[in-house]
């Protein structure tokens, strides 16, 4: 990308050392002044966080007290009310890992559609890389979701599943979970920047995505035709949360499924940035 | 074409800028779709026209014009990131605004509001660690700097954006109407520092309603009327011309 570096304007004459401010930097020099100002994308998040719960009476707690809620209630509608097992050994841990990893992906695409919007007033007046806003977004959620996933794995061990040497590669699949944020928030940001119709529409494709997940049943059990529950790896959620359960509840994965995710969390950051740097220059207006 | 000097800062050079401004119109949803797409309907606002203006070297340059006569969109269109609509904006380096107040979060404490200002601003988190006490005492927030942001008063906030937008002097500074913030005490010494900036700056630009303070501050002042470059010249004569046109109009804002 040589096309983008700020040009001595030619030809006009006698001003030597005037660049185009209105020509937008090479790709390279864009994420390296990303990377120069990543702190920007932890710190903010982070207080971000810390300011929300502020005006409660457990504060900070909630943290860690809202994911245990939420796994709560699944253990008590499928463990106790409903006692279901629908084709697989431990449901409940099924569930748990299904629940938290979609969780985090539906608040990082909430979070994302709207970023850019919320902070045109930054946009306006302070000259930085944008591609800051989706990816402080996505750290944002990433740090909600640390006590949850500890929340997580102590119910794993509560349903009775112990620590295998699969747990070991538990950081390899979060590390595809937290790329794949990356590009999808970065896709997401910018389509939510010009349609600002999506954060209606949003909370209905994720229930769509929600059952084409498998989060809370096993397509396994339920889909009998091979070539089906191969067309379901096309789905990244889908893979992402199913590479989560073999490492943490030892459920089987197919040799598509991996494939799929590697796919993805290759393909999606890099279209995410290139699509994102293209309407970059217009996202304040 | 103007003769170009060498010790230009930023030149414009034929500038439009246009805004849109979306109508809330009555027109129900069989008018919407009987024009046969579905897309709201729009006016457009030109907000620049055609405005051809150099800023050089060590210089301070006014800004002056009724409300609503382009002189933000101006200050905007020099920091390169407004898309134009037409014409070039060049530097030598890119212009900084001089606000972080859009970055600021009212529910968080002076202290961390300055850590994220400076973040925003570009400074790394040790750069503002080390000057965390001095920007703190030049706003005067003493033992409020630990209290949530929208505790303060509106002076007390006023001061704070003051002293975290002014920790980093760029080369070329842009500056809009943030003189006049705070208590007397505090304006003394915040137009104090505005001008320390403008001799540090290479190049200043000043966006402001204060006649006296433009007189005071700037070497040139350019006139904006309606989005075009109305005159540019000497403090005294361009100030004098525009308030005599506002009296002849009867509004001086």
């Amino acid at each position: 990308m040589d096309d983008a570096t700020p040009a001595p304007s030619g030809g006009q004459a006698g001003d030597p050392g005037l660049i185009d401010l209105a020509a937008p930097p090479s790709t390279a020099s864009y994420l390296k002044e990303v990377w120069r100002r990543r702190e920007f994308a932890v710190v903010v998040p982070a207080q971000d966080l810390r300011a929300q719960n502020m005006d409660t009476a457990l504060g900070q707690l909630w943290h860690l007290v809202n994911p245990a809620l939420l796994v709560g209630v699944y253990f008590f509608i499928f463990g106790v009310v409903l006692d279901t097992r629908r084709g697989v050994d431990n449901f409940l841990g099924f569930l748990i890992v299904g629940i938290v990893l979609f969780h985090l992906f539906q608040r990082v695409l909430q979070d994302a559609s709207v970023c850019i919007v919320r902070n045109l007033g930054l946009i306006r007046s302070i000259q930085f890389p944008r591609l800051l806003l989706p990816v402080a977004a996505v750290n944002g959620q990433t740090f909600a979701f640390i006590p949850a996933l500890c929340v997580a794995l102590l119910s794993l061990l509560v349903t009775g599943e112990r620590p295998s040497l699969r747990w070991l590669l538990l950081p390899v699949v979060l590390a595809a979970l937290y790329v794949f944020n990356l590009g999808a928030a970065l896709v997401v940001a910018q389509i939510g920047s010009s349609v600002r119709d999506l954060q209606r529409l949003l909370p209905h494709l994720l229930r769509l995505l929600f059952y084409a997940s498998g989060v809370i049943f096993s397509v396994d059990a339920f889909i009998s035709s091979e070539f089906w529950r191969t067309a379901f790896a096309v789905n990244p959620v889908y893979d992402l949360i199913t590479c989560a359960r073999w490492c943490l509840i030892g459920t089987e994965v197919d040799a598509a499924v991996v494939i799929g995710l590697t796919v993805w969390c290759m393909a999606l950051p890099v279209i995410g940035v290139f699509n994102f740097r293209r309407v970059e220059g217009r996202l304040g207006s | 074409m103007t003769a170009l000097r060498p010790d230009v800062t930023v030149q414009l050079q034929d500038v439009a800028v246009n805004y849109r401004v979306y109508e809330d119109s009555a027109g129900g949803l069989k008018e919407h779709f009987s024009r046969g797409r579905v897309r709201r309907r729009y006016q457009t606002v030109r907000a620049l026209r055609g405005v051809t203006l150099e800023v050089h070297e060590s210089e301070t340059l006014g800004v002056i014009g009724a409300n609503g006569s382009g002189k933000s969109t101006l200050l905007s269109a020099m920091t390169g990131l407004l898309p134009l609509k037409s014409g070039t904006v060049r530097g030598r380096s890119r212009p900084a605004l001089l606000g972080v107040s859009s970055a600021l979060r009212s529910a968080l404490s002076g202290r961390r509001n300055v850590l994220i200002g400076g973040l925003a601003l570009g400074f790394t988190r040790d750069e503002i660690e080390s000057r965390m006490d001095e920007i703190i005492e030049f706003a005067g927030l003493s033992d409020a700097v630990d209290r949530p942001m929208r505790t303060y008063s509106s002076g007390m906030r006023a001061r704070l954006h003051f002293a975290i937008a002014t920790a980093r002097i760029p080369e070329i500074l842009l500056i809009d109407e943030a003189l006049a913030v705070g208590d007397a005490e505090f304006r003394a010494r915040s137009s104090q520092r505005i001008d320390e900036i403008c001799a540090e700056a290479g190049s200043v630009v000043v966006v402001s309603h204060n006649m006296t303070e433009i007189e005071h501050l700037c070497d040139r002042v350019a006139w904006l009327d309606d989005g075009e470059v109305k005159a540019v010249g000497e403090p005294g004569s361009v100030v004098a011309s525009y308030l005599e046109a506002c009296s002849r109009t009867g509004h001086h804002s």
